[in-house]
């Protein structure tokens, strides 16, 4: 069913979301709806460079709107906080072309 | 059915008055709304576009363009606002974030 | 626990939104956005508003403004709302959440209307009972501790 989004298994749980805009924001999945509009708590963006570490901004509780969500992806979080973010570098995402 | 009339908008009060209307697509319209439907289709008076810069259309420039009397269609309208009590002023944040 | 859930609850918070086209609205009273498939619009309302926004670089205060809900990119809300809506759904027991009903009458031009309200009302309790679920495992406790972690790596 279109229930079935398989998010119910993730909630209060870590995830990561790439939104249309390029941005790669990670936080705890409080809800969800049929719209895949989320509810992000205690989140924070990845910002990538090639030139320095991987930013992270402290954003909060978010809700972020489905039609703007490319991809939600589970996270590791043994994994995720073993890796040294100011090591890390990656280009930044472009926005989704429509 | 708790129904259609929660709709939280009343531009009931905004007839007569000065609107500014932001489009998809990114026009930018400021005139008097003379009516509306729930469609949210709006005809504006003395309509006037403000102009955007050809170079970097998130800036819109003095430049103005006047339309008269147009209808808005409503699946394109993104934000009203009345234009009384709109003033610019000076970024109000000392660090702006999510920018 | 619904996106909408949280947002009604975030009625008379201070919020921002991002839209789509890039705009960020400040508002410090309440805003109602109507997510989703109904696209209302969002009214940010007196008595004593603060709605800034945010064009590029120049700033506007507006007394209100409304915000069609589809162009709505994501919205910053208090950090302890969310608190405030979970201690709304254990007072209200198996009350529909908001916003599902509508939701469902939103989807009314298509062939399974039907099907669409059955389906949202069938979600909405099944969140509720996992939301609760988690609640009382996570506690208060462990949220804090989250969040400390998480600051801490920022």
């Amino acid at each position: 069913m279109a229930s079935g989004l398989g998010l119910e298994s993730l909630v209060d749980q870590t995830i990561s979301v790439i939104t249309n805009d390029g941005r790669n924001i990670v936080g705890v999945l409080r809800g969800f709806d049929q719209a895949t509009n989320l509810i992000l708590d205690e989140s924070h963006e990845r910002v990538y460079s090639t030139k320095e570490g991987v930013q992270q901004l402290v954003l909060g509780l978010y809700i972020i709107r489905g039609d703007n969500i490319s991809v939600v992806g589970e996270l590791d979080e043994d994994l995720d906080s073993n890796l040294d973010m100011s090591k890390l570098r990656a280009h930044p995402l472009k926005p989704v072309v429509h | 059915m708790s129904g259609r009339k929660e709709t939280v908008l009343d531009l009931a009060k905004f007839v007569d008055k000065g609107v500014q209307v932001k489009l998809t697509g990114g026009r930018q319209v400021v005139g008097t709304l003379k009516g509306y439907d729930q469609l949210l289709n709006l005809v504006l008076d003395e309509a006037v576009e403000h102009l955007r810069d050809a170079d970097d259309p998130l800036k819109t420039t003095d430049q103005k363009r006047s339309l008269g009397l147009i209808v808005c269609r409503g699946t394109a309208v993104m934000l009203v606002a009345p234009t009384d009590g709109t003033d610019e002023i000076s970024n109000p944040f000392v660090q702006p974030d999510g920018a | 626990m619904l996106p909408l859930s949280l947002l009604k609850t975030a009625q008379g918070h201070p919020m921002l939104v991002e839209l789509k086209n890039g705009h960020l609205v400040n508002c410090d009273t309440w805003i109602f956005v109507k997510l989703s498939v109904r696209q209302r619009f969002s009214s940010v309302r007196p008595p004593d508003f603060e709605k800034i926004m945010q064009d590029g670089d120049r700033f506007w205060r507006m007394p209100e403004c409304y915000i069609r809900g589809n162009t709505i990119k994501y919205l910053r809300v208090p950090d302890e709302v969310i608190d405030k809506v979970q201690e709304e759904t254990k007072s209200r027991g198996d009350r529909k959440p908001p916003g599902v009903g509508g939701r469902g009458r939103g989807r009314g031009g298509s062939r399974d209307e039907g099907a669409a309200g059955r389906q949202a009302k069938g979600i909405g309790r099944g969140m509720e009972d996992a939301g609760a679920k988690g609640r009382g495992k996570g506690g208060p406790g462990a949220k804090s501790g989250g969040k400390g972690g998480g600051r801490g790596r920022g």
